[in-house]
């Protein structure tokens, strides 16, 4: 399995790909609507923007599946269409994937909480992953658990990945630093969130969104500390700004995101990319610097 | 126990987030026919402050924080009854607050309402998803001072400029302080806009709210 090799050679860094709700912003999606529902209705948009990541130079891109699980799709009264939206994202990628390239099943948050925030429980979140975990497994190469704020509903998402799936899996939490530490917004503790991701058996433990590529830095060296196993990265371009009442702009530059991941690879980062606000061109520029590495 | 204990004691015991206790001591106060008014501020204010910087601070989180601010509603259920028999008011003003429309983020925007909710405020929250029109009718229908309007998606963000636009357009913007939320808000956005202000987080909208109190 060519993820395996990846992961095993120690002079590779795999290049994951960068944000994809920005891009399909960009490219005019309405109001509220679902990014994933544009799988159905703008089937070429979504296939241009990974042939762009793969072009500018991704090992990986990951499937337009961030909130196509049950819960959240029934959030936005889609759940009827979880089994097209989640195909034809897998039609979508597939069209646009160079042959020595890897599919990778994004799986995004429930948008639900637990008590005393929402009702949800790990039973709850484990049925509605499960759903979107087994359309997707027939065309994907591993699995990226991503943007959690809740250990608990990640432990839901692994155990539902695992009960079909036997694909490797990146764990992928999103923190908030505090003065004493990195946190999820719910208060589980790095320490807390490596541990029980090891213990459930993952095979690369990361972190994506909320941090700006600069507060990342610190955060690799620490996951670092924590945990033997190969650590994903990716990064925020900074927070959005509004210009002209309709523009989403991020500030940061393209080179200053790049210089960065250089440093988060040399943290300890195996597998680098981006989240909100980054763009082909953001991968183009890691791609130029790891071959200027080499 | 002297009304000072008493006070240290309820605000003790929303900090340590003992519903049984600050229940009882709700229920007590009532009884022992204390000042209400004093409880609700110097005591259950006082905890959801400290709540409030504790959070700043990242000592307590999310589920921490809404709990707190449940457990302070609970209390005014008890208190506000009699606090109208004792002819006092404690409503610091009304406040129509709403997810707009095309979003259907609501989790901030509920943290924001608990928050104005336990901070004195009668809040209405109208849900998520809900449009311009419909936000300022509310407003206007109940008498209002304060219209909140959240918005997490850029996308969505320019129908928080739109609940200004009908303001002014109906002459009666001036009825209204109009505070924005969300994270992809910022000051030049409420300059924009031509809102009266906007916060990061739900403790500092609490804040934010309560300043214009003194205006």
């Amino acid at each position: 399995m060519r993820f395996q090799d990846w992961l095993n050679d120690p002079s590779k860094t795999i290049l994951f790909d960068g944000g994809m709700g920005s891009e399909v912003i960009k490219r005019g999606l309405k109001p509220g609507k679902l990014p994933d529902i544009l799988n159905i209705e703008e089937p070429e948009v979504i296939a241009e923007i990974h042939k762009a990541y793969f072009e500018a130079g991704s090992n990986m891109c990951q499937t337009n599946t961030f909130g196509a699980n049950y819960l959240n799709l029934q959030n936005h009264k889609s759940e009827d269409k979880i089994i097209l939206i989640n195909l034809k994202a897998l039609e979508n990628i597939k069209k646009s994937k160079p042959s020595t390239a890897l599919i990778v099943g994004d799986i995004g948050p429930s948008g639900v909480f637990r008590p005393p925030i929402g009702k949800a429980s790990l039973e709850i979140w484990q049925v509605s992953y499960k759903k979107q975990v087994e359309i997707l497994e027939n065309g994907v190469d591993l699995w990226h658990i991503e943007t959690i704020s809740d250990i608990i509903e990640m432990q839901a998402a692994i155990r539902a990945v695992k009960e079909v799936s036997s694909k490797p899996i990146i764990s992928s939490m999103t923190y908030k630093r505090t003065k004493r530490g990195f946190f999820t917004i719910m208060g589980d503790s790095l320490e807390k969130c490596v541990d029980i991701q090891s213990n459930e058996g993952v095979d690369v433990i990361g972190s994506n969104c909320t941090l700006g590529s600069h507060e990342m830095i610190e955060l690799t060296t620490e996951i670092s500390k924590l945990t033997k196993k190969p650590i994903s990265i990716k990064p925020n371009a900074g927070k959005p700004r509004l210009e002209g009442g309709t523009k989403t702009v991020y500030d940061q530059s393209v080179q200053e995101f790049a210089s960065d991941i250089m440093k988060i690879i040399d943290e300890g980062a195996k597998i680098v990319g981006g989240c909100c606000g980054t763009s082909p061109q953001t991968i183009k520029e890691i791609r130029s610097r790891l071959e200027n590495r080499n | 126990m002297s009304t000072e204990k008493m006070l240290n004691e309820i605000s003790d015991a929303i900090v340590s987030l003992d519903k049984d206790k600050a229940l009882d001591l709700a229920n007590r106060a009532v009884n022992e026919q204390m000042d209400l008014l004093e409880v609700v501020e110097k005591g259950f204010g006082e905890g959801i402050r400290k709540i409030g910087d504790l959070w700043d601070e990242g000592e307590i989180f999310l589920p921490e924080l809404m709990l707190g601010g449940n457990i302070m509603q609970d209390a005014m259920k008890i208190l506000i009854p009699h606090l109208k028999e004792q002819s006092q008011k404690i409503s610091l003003g009304t406040v129509v607050i709403a997810t707009i429309e095309g979003d259907i983020h609501s989790i901030g925007k509920t943290i924001v309402a608990t928050m104005l909710s336990a901070n004195g405020f009668d809040v209405h929250d109208l849900g998520a998803d809900v449009p311009a029109e419909r936000i300022v009718d509310e407003a206007l229908k109940s008498g209002a001072q304060f219209i909140g309007v959240s918005a997490l998606l850029t996308t969505t963000m320019t129908g928080q400029k739109r609940v200004v636009d009908i303001l002014l357009e109906k002459n009666i913007r001036d009825k209204f302080k109009v505070i924005l939320g969300g994270a992809p808000v910022s000051r030049s956005w409420v300059e924009e806009c031509g809102a009266d202000g906007y916060a990061d987080n739900a403790v500092s909208a609490a804040a934010l709210f309560k300043s214009f109190l003194n205006k």
